[in-house]
C-alpha cells in the first residue's frame, strides 16, 4: 500500500453515459483519513463519481487509483451504503442479517461463518449501538437506526474507505442529527468517508473537505473554500437548476 | 378409521395418483423456493407472462417431435428465453418500455401457441396443456419434475449467500464483486425449467400458482429470508397433498385442485397473519 497520503485520486477522469457526459476530466485527490462531501444539482455527476471509485462505472477516459491500486483490485477496503430509497424495508430479514453480509465476500461456496466473522458482526453492532435491536425486521426500526444497520455492514466489511450515495436522504430530523454524529466520531477515528450530499447545510455541518461538481469539477478542497459564493453560483446556476443559487430543493434523483 | 383411509391414503391406491402426488410435491420443493425470489423481487406477474409465453414452444416440439420429454422441455425453454431476451431488446432500441414489451411478447407467443395447438391433429387437447392433468404424469415427467427440483434444491443449497444477497441488495452484491448478472441468468433458467416441468400436472396457465401462492403465503409469516424459504416449501407440500385429494375426490382438475388449496392458505394468511395481516392492520392502523 502506497504512504502517500493521498488515496484515491482522479487523473483526468471522463465518464459517458452515451453521447451524454457525465463526468469531464476529473482530476483530483481525496486524502487519506478525510471525510469528503461530493456537492452538486442534479446530474452533476455525483452518483457516478461515487460508482467511478467503486469500480463499476467504465471509463470513457482517464485513471483512477485508490493507494497503488485501480478499483476493482481495492474492493476490500470500499464499503458502500445504498440510498435508503434502494432498500426494500419489507424483506424478511433481521438487523443481524444485514450486517452480516458484510462478511459474504470473504466467505466460500460451502463455508459458514466463522467465529471470527461472529465477533466482527458483533462488534459493528455494538460500535454503533444497534446490538440490542439485532433480532428486529429492518421495517420495524426507526430511520436512523436503519441508517445505523447499514453502516454496520460496511464496518462488519472491514474495509477503511466508506462510500455513502446520499445518506442524509429521506432522513428525519433525529435520523440525521444521529447520522451526524457518528460521521464526526468516524472522522476521529481517521476513516475516510465520502458521500453524495445533496443538503449543502448539512455537508458544511459535518464534512471537513468537500467536491463541488458540475460535469465538470468546480471546486475540491476544505469545504469552505468550496462552498465560496462563486463556486455555489457555477455550479448550480448554469446547469441543471436554474431556480436559484442554493439547491436545497434538488430532491430529485441524481442521474444515474 | 377406514372412512379416513378412504379419504388419504385410498385414492393412493391408483398408480396414475401416486404418480401424479409424487410429481406435484417434487416441483412444490423447488416451486416454494423459487417463489420466494420472483415475490421479493417483485417478478410475480413477470413470472406469470413468462408461463404464458412457454406454450408456442411447447406446442412446436409436440408438433415436430411427438411427447419427446426432452423436446417439449427445450421447447419451452427457447420460447421463454426468446420472450425475456426480445423484450429486452425491444426495451432497449425502441420507446416501448420494458413491462408494455414483455407483455405484449407474451401474449403474441401464447397467441401462436393456442393457433398452433388448435391446429394440431385431434388427439392433442388444449386443456390438458394449460391447465394440466394428473393422470398423464409418465415416469419420464417424474424423471425430469426430479432433475429439474433436484437442481433447483442444490443452486438454493450452493448459492444461498448470493441469492439473498442478489435479492436483498444487488447494487451492493456488485459492489462486493458478486456475479449478479450470472445469478439473475440463473435464476431466470431455473424458472422456466421449473415451468415447464410442472407443466404436465399444473398446466402453463397454473403453474405459476404452485411457485407464487406458498411463497407469498410466507413472505406474510416470516422474518428471515431462511425460514420464508423452509415456510414456503412446507406450504407447497402441503397444498400440492390436499389439492390431489381434493381433485381425486372431487373430480376436478389437478392443477386447479392444488391452486385452489394453496389459494385459501394465502388468504387466510393474508387475513389472520398476526403482523402483516389484514385483520391486524384494520385493527392498529399501519403495518409494522
Amino acid at each position: 500500500m502506497s504512504p502517500a497520503q493521498n488515496i484515491v485520486s482522479f487523473r483526468n477522469v471522463t465518464v459517458c453515459y452515451g453521447r451524454l457526459t457525465a463526468l469531464r476530466d476529473i482530476c483530483l485527490e481525496i486524502p487519506c483519513g478525510s471525510s469528503t462531501a461530493v456537492l452538486g444539482g442534479n446530474g452533476a455527476g455525483k452518483s457516478t463519481l461515487l460508482r467511478a471509485v467503486l469500480g463499476w462505472q467504465a471509463l470513457s477516459g482517464g485513471e483512477i487509483r485508490i493507494g497503488d491500486e485501480q478499483p476493482e483490485h481495492a474492493r476490500p477496503r470500499l464499503a458502500y451504503v445504498p440510498q435508503r430509497h434502494a432498500v426494500d424495508w419489507d424483506f424478511p430479514i433481521t438487523v443481524r442479517g444485514v450486517v452480516e453480509q458484510g462478511r459474504y465476500p470473504y466467505l466460500g461456496l460451502f463455508s459458514r461463518l466463522s467465529t471470527a466473522d461472529r465477533a466482527r458482526v458483533e462488534g459493528a453492532m455494538e460500535e454503533l449501538g444497534i446490538a440490542d435491536l439485532a433480532d428486529r425486521q429492518i421495517r420495524r426500526l426507526s430511520g436512523g437506526q436503519q441508517q445505523r444497520a447499514f453502516l454496520a455492514r460496511a464496518v462488519a466489511q472491514g474495509g477503511d474507505i466508506f462510500l455513502l450515495d446520499e445518506p442524509f436522504a429521506g432522513l428525519d430530523l433525529f435520523g440525521s442529527e444521529e447520522l451526524g454524529h457518528i460521521l464526526l466520531s468516524w472522522q476521529e477515528q481517521g476513516r475516510t468517508v465520502l458521500a453524495a450530499v445533496h443538503d449543502l447545510e448539512a455537508a458544511r455541518r459535518i464534512f471537513p473537505r468537500a467536491i463541488l461538481l458540475d460535469t465538470d469539477l468546480v471546486a475540491c478542497g476544505p469545504i469552505e473554500e468550496v462552498l465560496s459564493a462563486a463556486n455555489v453560483d457555477r455550479a448550480f446556476r448554469q446547469g441543471h437548476c436554474v431556480h436559484g443559487a442554493h439547491a436545497h430543493g434538488a430532491q430529485a434523483r441524481d442521474r444515474r | 378409521m377406514s372412512a379416513l383411509h378412504d379419504l388419504l391414503v385410498g385414492p393412493f391406491a391408483y398408480e396414475f395418483m401416486r404418480r401424479g402426488l409424487l410429481s406435484a410435491l417434487i416441483l412444490g420443493v423447488s416451486g416454494g423456493l423459487l417463489g420466494c425470489v420472483l415475490v421479493l423481487r417483485r417478478l410475480a406477474l413477470m413470472g406469470d407472462a413468462l408461463s404464458h409465453s412457454l406454450l408456442p414452444g411447447v406446442a412446436a416440439a409436440w408438433l415436430l417431435f411427438g411427447t419427446s420429454t426432452a423436446a417439449l422441455f427445450f421447447g419451452g425453454l427457447i420460447a421463454g428465453l426468446l420472450t425475456a431476451l426480445g423484450s429486452a431488446l425491444l426495451s432497449r432500441l425502441t420507446r416501448v418500455k420494458e413491462d408494455a414489451a414483455f407483455g405484449s411478447l407474451f401474449i403474441l407467443f401464447f397467441a401462436s401457441g393456442v393457433a398452433l395447438i388448435s391446429a394440431l391433429p385431434t388427439r392433442v387437447n388444449l386443456v390438458d396443456f394449460l391447465f394440466g392433468n394428473v393422470l398423464g404424469v409418465s415416469t419420464s415427467d417424474l424423471r425430469l419434475a426430479l432433475a429439474v427440483s433436484g437442481l433447483t434444491v442444490g443452486a438454493f443449497v450452493v448459492f444461498y449467500r448470493s441469492i439473498l444477497l442478489e435479492t436483498f441488495d444487488p447494487v451492493f452484491n456488485r459492489a462486493t464483486g458478486g456475479h449478479g448478472g450470472l445469478v439473475h441468468l440463473g435464476f431466470l433458467t431455473l424458472t422456466v425449467l421449473n415451468l415447464v416441468a410442472a407443466m404436465q400436472t399444473m398446466g402453463i396457465v397454473l403453474a405459476l400458482g404452485l411457485f407464487l401462492l406458498p411463497a407469498v403465503s410466507a413472505y406474510l409469516w416470516c422474518d428471515r429470508f431462511a425460514s420464508m424459504l423452509l415456510t414456503s416449501v412446507s406450504m407447497a407440500l402441503a397444498g400440492s397433498f390436499v389439492g390431489i385429494l381434493v381433485s381425486f375426490h372431487a373430480g376436478v382438475a389437478s392443477g386447479a385442485a392444488i391452486v385452489l388449496c394453496l389459494g385459501a392458505i394465502f388468504l387466510f394468511s393474508a387475513l389472520f397473519s398476526p403482523r402483516y395481516g389484514a385483520i391486524r392492520t384494520l385493527r392498529h392502523g399501519g403495518h409494522g
